[in-house]
C-alpha cells in the first residue's frame, strides 16, 4: 500500500469541477460598486489592518498509517497564515491543524513565538479556532472583524515575507457556488477570486481581505488559472457562533439526496406542468431529518423556508444570486432549528418542518473520515481486524476506489443503501501476521469478518466479548467470501500475543477507543 | 476453475507484420516428414465494434502455424483463427495458398481444428503422432513460422515445469501446461512441439521480453487429447468445472473445528456455485477428501500419473455426460457423492468472446449492452459500480438476479437524451417496474405500448423517462445523423 496523508490532495491546491448536483448556476452578477480610487482605499485598508491581525502558525502534525494502525508516519510540519479574531483567538483552515502534535504561532517579524491549542475545530466546514497559551501573545492586536464578499467585489490576499513584510495581491471576485470542501462529502459555499499570486513559504489558509475586514480564508489555490477558491464569510461567521456551544454542533443537513428536473420528459411524468422548478428527492437518508419530518422518496421539493427553489435545486440568495439549496439550509440555519419545506407529492402540496441535524462521522457505516483520533484494531493469534473507514481505503492511494479490494470499495460506496440490519461498523480481517498460530491463513487479506463464535459482529469492539464465547478451545471466525469460515486455537492465540508483539513490534495487541 | 487475475501473458500470433526483403534460401534436402506436415495460417479477422455495435468491425490480418493431426485435419490455437473471415494455408516448398475453414474451435483451451477446402493439400502430408507428457529437463523443439523471416523456423529448448496456469486466450480458464526455455515468439502459435518425433505440445503462449527471459508455454498433449476426444461427437462441449470454491485445511485449529483426523487430507468447501453442476450434491461447509479415488491433500493437490496436480485437474480430463465421487466430510461423518458432470459453466460474461456479434439495444439514443469482458475491454466506464458485479459475477452469485447486467453504455446525443447524462455507465434494474435480467427484457419492455417508459438504475433514485411519442418522433433522426443500420441486435451467435 502506498502511504496517503490526508493533506496531500489539498497541499497541491486544485480546482475542482462541481458535483452533479450542485451544478453551477449561471449567476446574476451584483453591480460593481467600486471605482478604481475605491479599490485602491480598501487595499490600502487591507494593508493596514492585516499588519496588527495575522499572525504566523507553524503546525507538526502526525497521521496514523491505517495501513500499520498500530504506528503513526512520520512527523510533518506546515506552515499559514492565521488571521487573528477579537477575543485573542487565531482562525486557520482545518486541514492546517488535522493531525496536529504541536501548534506554534509566530508575530510576523518572527521575533516572537508562543505554542497554542485547537479550542474549536470542524473538518467539514475546513475551519478551526486557535487559542494562544498566553493571552499576552495577542496583545496589541485587537482582531478583525467580518464583511461579506459579492461577485465584483475587489479583495486582497496576505502573504508574509521572511522578514515579516506583507505582501498584499488582489483580485475580483468571479464566482459563488456551492462546491466540493477537503473532506469527501462536504460541500459548503465557495467564492473564487481571480488573482495571481506568487506562492510564498506559508501557503496555506492565506486570509482574504475586504476594505480591511475578513471576507474569508483560502481553500485552494490553482496557479494555472489563478484562481483561489476561498472559504466566504458566512460559513466563518456560522463556525464562530458554533463554537461558543458546548458541544460543537457543526453545519446540519436535511437528511435526503435529490435530482434535477430540468428534463421535459421528467416534469410531464411527475405531472409537473404547472411551474418550472423544483427537485426530485431520490434519497432519503434512513433515520436522518428529512425521514422524521415525513419526506418520502419521490417527492419535488419546492420551497425551502419561502424560497422557491428551481429545477437546478438553486435558489435565489440575497447576497449571491442563485447558489444551491445547499447553502440555505446549512450554512443558514443551525443544528435542531426546523426548516420549513413545501413539496409536491401526487398532484398535492404539503407543508413540512425538517429538523435540521449535522450527520456526525461516528454515524456512517464506513466513516467518510478519521483525523485526530487513533485507528482501532484488534489482533487476533495474528489476525489483524480493523473496521472498514475511507481512511482505511485511502491507503491504497489517490486512485483508492480502483485500487483498494472491490469488496470494501462497494461497502464504502453503497453504505446508504443496505439494508436495516443493526450493524454499526464493518469489521475486516486486514491482514495477517504469521505465525504458527495462523499457518495455512498467510494469505488472507481484506475479508470482512461478519460473526465470531457465533456471535455477529455490530463494531470492533464486539470482538473481545465474541472471544470469550470460544468452544472446545477454538475460536470459530466466520468472513464473507474465501474461506467463508477458519478456525483459531483460543489457547495458542493468547499465549502467542506476547511473541507477536515482540516479533512484530506492537505497541500493544489492541487498541479499542 | 475461474482464474480471475492474469499474467501479462503475450498470445503468439503476429499481426500484420511487415516481412523483410530477402532471396530465398536454397534447399539441398528433401523436407523432414515433420516438415511436409506444418502449414503456415493467415487470418484475415474482424473484430466486433462494442462502441458502435450496428457497423461491422475493424479488420485486421495475423499468422501462425498449424499442423496436419489426422489424415485431412489442421491443428492450431484457437487464437490464430478466431474472428476469422478469410483463412489460407500455405505448406512448405508449395507456391499454392490453400482456403481452410474452422471446423471446432475450443476457447476455453485455446485449440482449433481446421479443414481444408482443396483435398490436393494433404498430397505428402503425414499426420503427426501424439506423445505424452515429457520428462523435465529433457530436449524438446519448436516448430513454426514466427517473426523474423518467411521460411519454417526451428528452435531447440528444454521442459522446465509443469504447472496449472492460466490461458490467456480466453481470460478466465486455467489448465495443465508446459513451460520450456526454447525461444518461441509470434508466429509460433498453433506449431507442434516435438520430441523423439512425437507431438508433445503446442506452443501458445510466453511473456514479453521485459517480463521474463525464455519462458514460454505449450498446451500439452492430455489437453489436445482431451480436445480431440470433446469434437468426436460432432460439437464442442467444453471443460466441465466443478463450480466450487475452496480453501486449505493446513491450520490444526481449522482441522480441529472440522473435527479432521490428524491426516493432512481435505479441502474445505466455502462454497457452492448454484449454477455449477456441484449445487445439490456438495454444501457449503463440507471438506472434500477424495475425488475419484484419489485422496485430496490438505493443500488442494492429488497425485495423478505421478505428478501433483491441483485436484481441478480431474475434472479437467472429464466430458459432458461423465460423473466425478467424491468422498465428503459433511457433518463429522464420511459421506459419498457422485456429481453428474450435466453442463458446462453458463455464464460467459467473465471471459473473452470471439466469433459473436455484439448485442445491443438501442433506444431514444440510448445505448443498452450486456456487460462483458469485450465491452469493458472497448469501452472505459467511470462507474465504479460495473467493475464491482463484474468481479462478484460469481462470488456474490449476481447471476441470480441479472443473468445479464444490463449497462447503458452510451447516449447518442439528442435534443430527446440531452438531460440523461448522469445515467450513463448506469446499469438498468427495471423498466415500467418489470425487473430486467436479460437484454431480451429491455427489448420486450420497450416494445410493449405505453405512455412513458420509467427506467430505473441501480443506486440512482431518480427515474429516467423517456416519453413513448418524443422517442418515436426522434428515432429516424437519430438513425440518420448517427448511421445506425439497425436498433437491435439480440441473437449473438456466430455468423
Amino acid at each position: 500500500m502506498r502511504p496517503f496523508p490526508f493533506l496531500s490532495a489539498l497541499c497541491v491546491a486544485s480546482i475542482s469541477l462541481s458535483a452533479p448536483h450542485t451544478k453551477a448556476a449561471a449567476l446574476e452578477r451584483a453591480p460593481v460598486a467600486a471605482t478604481s480610487a475605491k479599490a485602491t482605499t480598501s487595499a490600502v485598508n487591507d494593508l493596514q489592518a492585516s499588519q496588527k491581525n495575522i499572525v504566523r502558525v507553524s503546525v507538526t502534525s502526525q497521521s496514523y498509517d491505517f495501513s500499520r494502525p498500530w504506528s503513526k508516519r512520520a512527523p510533518t510540519t506546515r506552515r499559514a497564515i492565521g488571521a487573528v479574531l477579537p477575543g485573542g483567538r487565531v482562525l486557520v483552515t482545518a486541514e492546517c491543524v488535522a493531525n496536529a502534535n504541536y501548534i506554534e504561532l509566530e508575530s510576523p517579524d518572527g521575533n516572537h513565538k508562543e505554542p497554542a491549542s485547537i479550542e474549536c475545530v470542524d473538518y467539514e466546514a475546513d475551519l478551526a479556532l486557535l487559542k494562544p497559551d498566553s493571552s499576552a501573545f495577542l496583545e496589541g492586536q485587537p482582531g478583525v472583524g467580518f464583511e461579506g464578499a459579492r461577485i465584483g467585489d475587489s479583495l486582497s490576499v496576505l502573504q508574509l515575507e521572511a522578514n515579516g513584510q506583507v505582501q498584499s495581491s488582489s483580485g475580483k471576485v468571479t464566482t459563488a457556488e456551492v462546491t466540493r470542501y477537503p473532506i469527501d462529502d462536504s460541500s459548503f459555499l465557495v467564492c473564487r477570486l481571480s488573482v495571481p499570486l506568487q506562492m510564498r513559504d506559508s501557503m496555506l489558509s492565506l486570509p482574504v481581505l475586504k476594505g480591511g475586514k475578513l471576507a474569508g480564508l483560502m481553500l485552494r489555490y490553482d496557479s494555472q488559472s489563478s484562481l483561489l477558491d476561498f472559504i466566504p464569510a458566512i460559513v466563518i461567521e456560522h463556525f464562530l457562533k458554533d463554537a461558543k456551544n458546548t458541544p460543537y454542533e457543526g453545519f446540519p443537513r436535511m437528511g435526503c439526496s435529490f435530482s434535477l428536473t430540468r428534463d421535459p420528459q421528467l416534469r410531464r411524468y411527475l405531472g409537473l406542468n404547472g411551474n418550472n422548478g423544483g427537485v426530485l428527492i431520490s434519497q432519503i437518508l434512513r433515520g436522518g431529518p428529512a425521514e422524521k419530518a415525513g419526506l418520502l422518496k419521490g417527492d419535488v421539493l419546492l420551497e425551502i423556508e419561502g424560497n422557491p427553489i428551481d429545477s437546478d435545486g438553486n435558489y435565489k440568495d440575497a447576497d449571491y444570486g442563485r447558489v444551491s439549496l445547499g447553502h440555505l439550509v446549512s450554512t443558514k440555519h443551525f443544528e435542531g432549528q426546523k426548516v420549513k419545506v413545501k413539496v409536491w407529492r401526487e398532484g398535492k402540496t404539503l407543508d413540512l418542518e425538517v429538523p435540521v441535524a449535522r450527520r456526525k462521522p461516528q454515524q456512517y457505516l464506513s466513516e467518510p473520515y478519521i483525523i485526530d483520533r487513533a485507528p482501532q484494531y484488534f489482533v487476533l493469534g495474528g489476525l489483524v481486524l480493523q473496521e472498514l473507514s475511507r481512511q482505511y481505503l485511502k491507503e491504497f492511494g489517490a486512485d483508492w476506489s480502483r485500487k483498494a479490494p472491490m469488496e470494501l470499495v462497494q461497502v464504502d460506496r453503497i453504505q446508504s443503501e443496505l439494508p436495516e440490519d443493526g450493524i454499526k461498523r464493518v469489521v475486516v480481517l486486514t491482514r495477517v501476521l504469521p505465525s504458527d498460530v495462523t499457518v495455512g491463513y498467510e494469505d488472507l487479506r481484506n475479508l470482512l469478518v461478519t460473526a465470531i463464535n457465533g456471535m455477529p459482529l455490530t463494531c470492533l469492539a464486539d470482538v473481545p466479548k465474541a472471544m470469550a464465547k470460544a468452544t472446545d478451545g477454538l475460536h470459530r471466525i466466520e468472513l464473507k467470501g474465501d474461506p467463508s469460515l477458519i478456525f483459531l486455537d483460543a489457547t495458542a492465540a493468547e499465549a502467542n500475543g506476547q511473541a507477536l508483539q515482540r516479533a512484530y513490534g506492537l505497541p500493544a495487541l489492541s487498541r479499542l477507543e | 476453475m475461474h482464474n480471475r487475475s492474469l499474467p501479462p501473458l503475450l498470445l503468439l500470433g503476429i499481426a500484420a507484420f511487415a516481412s523483410l526483403a530477402g532471396l530465398p534460401a536454397a534447399h539441398s534436402a528433401e523436407p523432414s516428414p515433420v516438415r511436409k506436415s506444418l502449414a503456415r495460417i493467415s487470418n484475415t479477422a474482424q473484430e466486433p465494434n462494442y462502441k458502435q455495435p450496428w457497423l461491422p468491425g475493424f479488420t485486421g490480418s495475423s499468422s501462425g502455424t498449424g499442423w496436419v493431426v489426422s489424415k485431412d485435419r489442421i491443428l492450431t490455437n484457437a487464437h490464430v483463427v478466431s474472428n476469422a473471415r478469410f483463412l489460407t494455408l500455405e505448406k512448405e516448398n508449395d507456391p499454392k495458398k490453400y482456403i481452410a475453414e474452422v471446423e471446432h474451435v475450443a476457447h476455453d483451451c485455446d485449440l482449433a481444428v481446421l479443414k481444408v477446402q482443396d483435398p490436393t493439400f494433404f498430397t505428402g502430408t503425414v499426420p503427426l503422432e501424439l506423445g505424452s507428457i515429457p520428462d523435465i529437463e529433457t530436449e524438446v523443439s519448436v516448430y513454426g513460422y514466427p517473426i523474423g523471416g518467411e521460411r519454417l523456423s526451428v528452435t531447440r529448448g528444454v521442459v522446465s515445469r509443469i504447472d496449472f496456469r492460466p490461458y490467456a486466450h480466453s481470460g478466465i480458464d486455467s489448465h495443465l501446461t508446459i513451460q520450456i526455455d526454447a525461444a518461441i515468439n509470434p508466429g509460433n502459435s498453433g506449431g507442434p512441439v516435438l520430441q523423439k518425433g512425437k507431438v508433445v505440445g503446442v506452443a501458445f503462449q510466453g511473456f514479453s521480453g521485459d517480463v521474463a527471459q525464455n519462458v514460454g508455454y505449450m498446451i500439452p498433449t492430455p489437453v489436445i487429447r482431451r480436445f480431440l476426444e470433446d469434437i468426436k461427437d460432432g460439437t464442442y462441449d467444453r471443460y466441465m468445472d466443478l463450480s466450487l470454491s475452496m480453501f486449505n485445511t493446513l491450520n490444526p485449529a481449522m482441522r480441529r473445528g472440522l473435527g479432521l483426523p490428524n491426516d493432512d487430507r481435505g479441502v474445505f468447501v466455502s462454497s457452492v456455485a448454484s449454477a455449477g453442476v456441484c449445487n445439490g450434491h456438495v454444501k457449503p461447509g463440507d471438506v472434500i477428501l477424495a475425488i475419484d479415488s484419489l485422496p485430496v491433500a490438505s493443500d488442494g493437490t492429488v497425485e495423478l500419473e505421478g505428478e501433483r496436480v491441483q485436484m481441478a485437474e480431474v475434472a479437467e480430463r472429464k466430458f459432458r455426460g461423465d460423473s466425478i465421487r467424491l468422498v465428503l466430510w459433511r457433518d463429522r461423518a464420511q459421506t459419498e457423492v457422485t456429481v453428474p458432470l450435466s453442463h458446462a459453466w453458463p455464464f460467459t460474461m467473465q471471459s473473452n468472446q470471439f466469433d459473436v456479434l455484439p448485442a445491443y439495444v438501442l433506444y431514444g439514443g440510448l445505448l443498452f449492452q450486456p456487460l462483458s469482458r469485450n465491452l469493458l475491454s472497448s469501452v472505459q466506464f467511470q462507474n465504479p459500480r460495473l467493475s464491482y458485479m463484474f468481479e462478484a459475477f460469481v462470488p456474490r452469485e449476481l447471476y441470480k438476479d441479472h443473468p445479464e447486467v444490463i449497462v447503458l453504455s452510451a447516449i447518442l446525443a439528442d435534443p430527446i437524451n440531452t438531460y440523461l447524462s448522469e445515467f450513463k455507465d448506469g446499469v438498468l434494474e427495471e423498466v415500467n417496474g418489470t425487473p430486467v435480467r436479460t437484454l431480451a427484457d429491455v427489448a420486450e419492455a420497450f416494445a410493449k405500448p405505453a405512455d412513458f417508459h420509467v427506467l430505473k438504475f441501480i443506486g440512482n433514485g431518480r427515474p429516467l423517462v423517456l416519453e413513448r411519442s418524443v422517442v418515436d418522433s426522434a428515432s429516424e433522426r437519430i438513425r440518420t445523423r448517427y448511421g445506425v443500420r439497425k436498433e437491435q441486435l439480440l441473437e449473438t451467435a456466430a455468423r
